[in-house]
């Protein structure tokens, strides 16, 4: 079932007479995750606030196309330091802030922050006063935050990028949970070489519009390397003139070069 | 007393009721009277080492600088006061506003933006008008926090904040103009953040740890507002109190 349908979505930010996004079309439907990719200022953390109804309704702009939504989002930005309420001493009162918000009772509120607690490991946390935090503790909080709202549509922006390897990991594992618990997830990442494990599809953007749309594969195509976009693996394939289709994991290159 | 164990709502009355009865009472010595109380208060250590940024000041020496914080913060006016009025007019303004002031600070430092947040929920206040308020008094020490990375930031790149006045005036444009724009920019991602945690307006929030409010302290609440009517009431009475 559909979560998210843009049709023919244009944006202009405020005061501004170029589009950031141009003629976008694009469905995500539950239980998948789409990945969007681009060099800076390809439109996809625009795109991310379209999705998440906070573009034009509360940044201002004009949008043109339509945007159908089926289900509640819940987005998590680039700049942990900022996402965090500011009226909690303790990281479960900082998780709590959301469902808190949205009025349900209050045991339904402890067993989500619970479960949100659990899953981004910060059950150890839970007592810390959030001003202590590192960056990587702060966005994996702010993450928390967002899941114990239970979304139906979850929306990540560079979900990855204050976290250190092994909690990125957990956080690509637990994208693929959401996504087979039924949630639609949509995310703009730099973390290409993930994708390929995360990712149902890809979708590559360029200058405010779609380039392409495609599996993770579309991550080894010699265009998209071009571009900068491809994975580790494809990249150094590429660079070393070894002979195309580009490898896109470490295992597809073995069995290549075998 | 620890300002930090009362009632939000009471901490809110004191900090009220000292200037209100600074500014009705008569000068000198009402005034003089609410200014004790108010110095006294912000003596007392129960400030949150959280808000008031001086966690590493350690036991009693946290009252003493909040104390100073609000001798510092008044000190400004009473030189304006001086060159404006004479003597007796400027003792008498400089008492109730110093009185004001050291109530601000005093409740800057002691009260909790969280308990605030979550005493008015349970009072069936809006929470976009809770949080507006408990983010009002987190502003001062938020921004002296982001002041103080400023500067540390610019001393990292040969700026220092210490010498003559030209230095340091040089330092301060460095510091305004990044603070200013900084804290701009934030408002904007803040607002977004806010908006994608569920604080819209109308919603009804789950208040998660409501403050205990004895009775005792309503009570002492109404007392408090009781004193203000009161001598608002003496002095349109009494003529003298002028």
């Amino acid at each position: 079932m559909k979560s998210l349908t843009l049709d023919h979505v244009s944006f202009w930010y405020p005061a501004t007479a170029s589009p950031a996004l141009r003629d976008v079309s694009l469905e995500v439907v539950q239980g998948e995750v789409v990945a969007l990719v681009g060099a800076l200022g390809a439109g996809a953390s625009t795109l991310l606030l379209v999705a998440a109804d906070l573009a034009p309704r509360v940044i201002g702009g004009r949008l043109a196309g339509t945007v159908a939504r089926r289900d509640r989002s819940g987005i998590v930005l680039p700049t942990p330091w900022t996402q965090a309420s500011g009226m909690a001493f303790t990281v479960r009162d900082e998780v709590a802030f959301g469902p808190a918000n949205l009025g349900w009772p209050a045991h339904e509120i402890a067993r989500q922050v619970d479960r949100a607690l659990e899953r981004l490991e910060l059950v150890p946390l839970a007592s810390r006063d959030p001003a202590t935090l590192s960056g990587g503790e702060l966005q994996r909080v702010i993450i928390a935050a967002i899941l114990a709202m239970d979304p139906g549509l979850v929306v990540l922006d560079e979900p990855a990028a204050e976290l250190d390897a092994e909690s990125a990991r957990t956080l690509w594992r637990l994208i693929r949970l959401l996504a087979k618990e039924g949630k639609a997830v949509l995310l703009a990442t730099s973390a290409l070489d993930a994708l390929p494990e995360v990712a149902d599809r890809v979708v590559w953007l360029e200058n405010g519009a779609v380039r392409a749309v495609g599996t993770p594969d579309l991550l080894a195509d010699v265009a998209v390397c071009d571009a900068g976009l491809g994975t580790s693996v494809a990249t150094v394939w590429r660079a070393g003139g070894l002979r195309e289709p580009y490898p896109l994991t470490v295992a597809d290159a073995v069995q290549r070069w075998r | 007393m620890t300002g930090g164990r009362l009632h939000p709502f009471t901490l809110l009355a004191i900090a009220a009721a000292l200037p209100a009865l600074a500014w009705i009472l008569p000068a000198p010595d009402g005034p003089a009277a609410t200014l004790v109380v108010a110095l006294v208060l912000t003596l007392t250590p129960g400030a949150s080492p959280a808000l008031t940024g001086i966690a590493s000041s350690p036991g009693w020496r946290r009252g003493l600088v909040v104390f100073r914080t609000a001798l510092l913060t008044a000190a400004p006016f009473w030189l304006f006061l001086l060159l404006l009025h004479d003597v007796p007019t400027t003792i008498a303004i400089g008492l109730r506003i110093t009185t004001m002031v050291a109530s601000f600070v005093w409740l800057v430092a002691t009260l909790e933006p969280a308990r605030l947040v979550e005493a008015m929920i349970a009072a069936g206040w809006s929470a976009s008008i809770a949080y507006l308020l408990a983010a009002t008094l987190s502003a001062v020490p938020v921004l002296k926090a982001r002041a103080r990375r400023i500067v540390e930031a610019q001393r990292c790149r040969g700026l220092s904040p210490r010498g003559g006045i030209a230095a340091r005036l040089r330092a301060l444009r460095a510091l305004a103009l990044p603070l200013v724009l900084s804290a701009l920019h934030e408002v904007d991602e803040r607002a977004l953040a806010l908006e994608t945690r569920g604080l819209v307006p109308g919603i009804r929030r789950t208040p998660l740890a409501p403050p205990r409010d004895p009775a005792v302290e309503q009570a002492a609440r109404w007392v408090l507002l009781l004193a203000c009517l009161a001598a608002l009431a003496r002095r349109f009475i009494v003529p003298r109190f002028i």
